[in-house]
């Protein structure tokens, strides 16, 4: 589903090329479960950014589902990604002006889903993950670990094939990490939905099902779990 | 996705209570005074329009060259209005009128007076007038007939019906009531309560029949088959004036009814602005307030990107479009525009009256008017489109990655727009401050300007019906002499305030029979110099002595400048076809513009059954009111067909400052708005240069600054953005402010009084403004601001 051909990113600064990621070549498949693992400064997010198409690399082709995501126009990317893509920040960035229940309808308006759908998927998503009682709260209102909920939520609306979550337990205590990596596990087992997490924890990375191992921009090791 | 964002704009403003305060209020302040403008603009410009004809309907104006100046009016011949329907074929419709006067007319006992007008009955067919009852068709035809205006109706006959009832005019002739038409509106430049046939005028006034085309006493109005024809017609009529009398010279031309109001002003002949120049004014300041308060809109909003920042990563993150964001800014901008006019619209509604009455008219907001709907929704989706296309377009570039891992937002090209927004601003509050200092020191300068007389406790009184009586008038002057109210009664052809009646035809020893030379000219009665408190330079005024001065004239100095006579008294001139000798030069007065220089003037002696007006010196030592009163019960009691109308001519005198005046207060008012409107934008671009800086502040503060320091160092920057402003401001003050000026003879010299002021006041304005923001950041624990680094 997804292939990266020597992809490399750099900040030119005065002539001097800092480099974030150098010549990262894998491929990962429907279903896959992996987990993105390094030290600080190692790239891990530059690399999900990319991936999510957030972030352009300077070198190198993407192919996403069979499509070569660096040549496209605005436009389609924007399509492309809203239609396959969610996205799971570490500090779960809801809009806070949003009640929960329009925070997980926004991805939909934006897709122009029509407004029955829209109620039964939201509907759908705060039964199974037992928010409905949440629904007219905002952000501020909740805990960390139900607002990650709520993004994940959120991420799943737009029913994408692959999840990129970073660092999204980083600021959760470690009972709901785990209730979240839980979700994760299930997601991708039940539901078949491809899911990439950058983390700094072996015990989260231990619910995929494979480990890219990232230091100084480069790909170091590639472990199946 | 429109309700949504039109929901969470609402939670928006509802959050930030207090910046959603001053961003309305800024916008509604200046969308308030640009309704209030355009209102005004509006009134002034449609004015004449409101009859069915009035594209192809022209007022004759006539040139007439002397003193080397052409002096343009639009007094025309008698002869003129019958002569051009005759002869000219793209003339429709050509009639005269006179020029209304005020006079009495009454029915039993009501006594009204009120402005009259003598036309011919073409006037009605080209001024489409509404009928409200009586004859609608052949009206003024019949010699004893009067129109009435409804409330003049409503005033003389209550609730009778008032068709077929005899009036009476001045307190003679009968007048049949023929119709009644509606109240002339506001905003038409010919008005009147009453209209009689103009045969009536040439039956009262035998003189009308014997003049000939140099003689200029009525108002021709002309109506052309289409509007295209006005040069063609124009060119044929610049002559008819030598046609039909060899040497005259003056030349004919046809002005627009509508043009009569706005384009009030000629140079050399041609129409030269006038009224318009000052609207294009007010046009340019409503345009102006508004673009402030849109600027203004634009910084408050920027300077919050930085909370809303994240908002637009998120958005992009869950899949936005940058066209759709765009959309969402422009959607809370226009929001806000609309929740400000409507808050406009009742600061419009409270101060309308206010407004109305410092400009003296009448202005009403026209609910059932589909135009200002129109105009309103205009000026709304404009606010909102210009206020929030910058915001819009700043925010939605955000780079999702950058400021979710929440990098600061790159601001150096956000704070360079802002600067010049600001500086922008800036730049109109100061002009505006020194252009309303500069007019109040030019009004000042005029109001304490020596006028050549005393105006205080000086009474004018028109001269009626009995008073005309010169035995009367003597009696009525005793009794008011010996009951100690006044001190000293003369006798004046006008009213000492007024312009007009002026003559070239002067000839004096040594005098280029080439110039031609305009005189005003007015008769005067004994006791001039002491009711009047002016002085004779030479000679002597008209005395009861000296009864033998019928062919005796008196001039003004200006006069005795012009004729260049070594010794004016006793020099014999010719005065029409009159020798005259000339027994005394007066000091100049101001009687027609106080900004311009005093015309030449020549006095003869005035006749009581001219009559004219009686000029009173009330007594200083008596009680004002009760001599008044007084005054009031003499006349009533020699003159009792007439009500007493009497003014303090420094009231009527007050009169020619109207127009000045009125600019000063609507320069000082919506100057005051800008200065405040664009405060507001200095306190927005203030308060995200706090936010910007608040880690900088805070490692100050940890390396020891004091708070006195962060204060100059976050004022600094302002400051310099004002100084740029005003040295911007200040040649674009001088050059608008040195033009308006150009326009009176009798000016000022620009000092650097208005331009210190203007700096001092901006200045000040902007550190308080600045501080209020800055101290709250200076003094705020540098921990909070830390920790979070």
């Amino acid at each position: 589903m997804i292939e990266l051909k020597n992809i490399e990113k750099y900040y030119a600064n005065k002539g001097v090329k800092s480099y974030i990621l150098r010549h990262v070549t894998t491929t990962i498949k429907q279903g896959e479960f992996v987990s993105i693992m390094g030290p600080s400064g190692a790239g891990k997010s530059t690399l999900l950014n990319i991936l999510g198409m957030l972030e352009e690399p300077t070198y190198g082709t993407y192919e996403f589902m069979g499509e070569n995501v660096t040549s496209l126009n605005e436009r389609k990317r924007i399509e492309l990604y809203r239609n396959h893509i969610g996205f799971v920040f570490q500090a779960y960035h809801l809009i806070d002006e949003m009640t929960v229940y329009e925070n997980i309808e926004a991805p939909l308006l934006y897709k122009k889903v029509g407004s029955a759908e829209r109620a039964s998927r939201i509907a759908n998503l705060l039964d199974r993950f037992n928010i409905v009682a949440k629904k007219d709260l905002f952000p501020n209102q909740l805990s960390g670990g139900q607002q990650q909920l709520v993004g994940i939520a959120r991420a799943l609306a737009a029913q994408p094939s692959i999840i990129l979550a970073d660092e999204p337990t980083g600021n959760l205590q470690s009972a709901q990490a785990e209730e979240i990596m839980q979700l994760f596990q299930k997601l991708n087992k039940e539901d078949g939905i491809t899911i990439i997490q950058v983390t700094h924890s072996e015990k989260n990375a231990e619910y995929g099902n494979r480990i890219l191992h990232i230091a100084d921009g480069v790909v170091k090791g590639d472990v199946q779990v | 996705m429109f309700k949504l964002n039109f929901k969470i704009a609402l939670r928006n403003l509802w959050k930030n209570k207090g910046f959603s305060l001053i961003n309305i209020g800024g916008l509604a302040i200046g969308l308030a005074s640009c309704m209030l403008l355009l209102l005004y603009v509006s009134y002034e410009f449609s004015f004449d329009k409101q009859y069915e004809n009035y594209k192809t309907t022209y007022v004759a104006h006539t040139n007439m060259t002397a003193n080397g100046k052409v002096h343009t009016w639009a007094w025309t011949p008698g002869l003129l209005a019958p002569e051009l329907k005759a002869k000219y074929s793209a003339v429709v419709n050509a009639a005269r009128s006179s020029y209304p006067f005020e006079q009495l007319i009454s029915y039993d006992d009501k006594k009204i007076k009120n402005k009259g007008l003598f036309a011919d009955p073409e006037f009605i067919k080209i001024l489409d007038y509404k009928f409200l009852s009586g004859n609608a068709i052949s009206p003024l035809n019949n010699i004893n007939s009067v129109i009435l205006t409804q409330s003049l109706s409503h005033k003389l006959f209550g609730n009778q019906n008032p068709l077929g009832k005899i009036v009476k005019l001045d307190n003679e002739g009968g007048l049949k009531v023929e119709a009644v038409i509606a109240d002339l509106p506001e905003n038409t430049s010919i008005k009147f309560d009453y209209l009689m046939p103009w045969k009536l005028n040439e039956q009262r006034q035998k003189w009308i029949k014997e003049q000939g085309w140099g003689s200029n006493f009525c108002l021709t109005i002309v109506q052309l088959q289409n509007s295209s024809l006005l040069d063609q017609v124009n060119a044929a009529v610049k002559g008819i004036y030598q046609r039909n009398q060899k040497g005259l010279l003056n030349e004919l031309f046809l002005h627009p009814l509508s043009k009569l109001h706005l384009y009030n002003e000629f140079e050399n002949g041609k129409s030269a602005g006038g009224k318009i120049d000052k609207l294009r004014v007010f046009f340019m300041l409503a345009i102006c307030i508004l673009l402030i308060a849109c600027v203004n809109f634009m910084n408050l909003s920027t300077a919050r990107s930085e909370k809303r920042a994240k908002e637009v990563g998120v958005r992009k993150a869950i899949g936005s479009s940058r066209k759709a964001l765009v959309a969402q800014f422009i959607l809370e901008s226009t929001l806000l525009a609309l929740i400000g006019t409507i808050i406009a619209f009742i600061l419009v509604e409270i101060s309308l009256p206010y407004f109305n009455s410092i400009l003296n008219i009448n202005l009403i907001i026209q609910y059932n008017n589909w135009r200002y709907w129109l105009t309103l929704l205009g000026l709304v989706v404009f606010t909102g489109l210009l206020a929030g296309s910058y915001p819009a377009f700043y925010l939605s570039s955000f780079d999702p990655v950058k400021v979710l891992k929440g990098f600061g937002v790159k601001t150096g090209s956000a704070i360079s727009v802002r600067k010049v927004l600001v500086v922008s601003q800036f730049v109109f509050a100061a002009c505006l401050i020194v252009c309303t200092l500069v007019i109040y020191q030019q009004l000042t300068y005029i109001k304490n300007k020596p006028l050549g007389y005393s105006q205080g406790n000086l009474v004018q009184m028109a001269a009626l019906g009995n008073l005309r009586q010169t035995s009367k008038l003597e009696l009525l002057k005793t009794k008011i002499l010996k009951s100690g109210a006044a001190t000293s009664v003369s006798l004046l052809s006008m009213n000492i305030d007024e312009g007009g009646n002026n003559t070239s035809d002067i000839n004096w020893p040594g005098k280029n029979p080439n110039d031609k030379v305009l005189f005003n000219q007015r008769g005067i009665g004994y006791d001039f110099i002491a009711t009047t408190g002016t002085e004779m330079v030479a000679g002597r005024e008209f005395k009861i002595e000296f009864p033998g001065d019928s062919n005796k004239v008196l001039i003004n100095e200006a006069a005795a400048k012009i004729m260049a006579l070594k010794n004016p008294v006793g020099t014999v001139i010719d005065y029409g076809e009159y020798k005259c000798t000339i027994i005394g030069v007066m000091k100049d007065f101001v009687a027609e513009s106080p900004y311009q220089k005093v015309a030449p003037m020549i006095f003869n002696r005035a006749y009581h059954d001219d009559g004219g007006v009686i000029l009173l010196r009330l007594n200083e030592a008596a009680n004002i009111s009760a001599s008044l009163s007084k005054i009031d019960a003499m006349v009533k009691a020699i003159n009792p067909d007439y009500p007493v109308d009497r003014v303090f001519v420094s009231d009527s005198f007050e009169e020619k400052y109207n127009s000045e005046k009125l600019l000063g207060t609507l320069s000082n008012w919506f100057g005051s708005f800008a200065i405040f409107i664009s405060c507001l934008g200095l306190l927005g671009l203030a308060l995200f240069m706090a936010e910007q800086r608040k880690k900088e502040i805070s490692i100050r503060k940890v390396l020891g600054a004091s708070t006195s320091h962060i204060l100059t160092l976050l004022n600094k920057d302002f400051v310099k953005l004002v100084a740029i402003a005003n040295l911007i401001a200040f040649p674009l003050a001088y050059v608008i402010i040195n033009k308006w000026l150009s326009a009176f003879e009798y000016r000022i010299n620009i000092s650097v009084l208005p331009f210190v002021m203007a700096f001092a006041v901006s200045f000040l304005i902007a550190v308080l403004t600045v501080s209020i923001q800055s101290i709250k950041v200076a003094k705020a624990n540098a921990v909070d601001a830390l920790k979070y680094e």
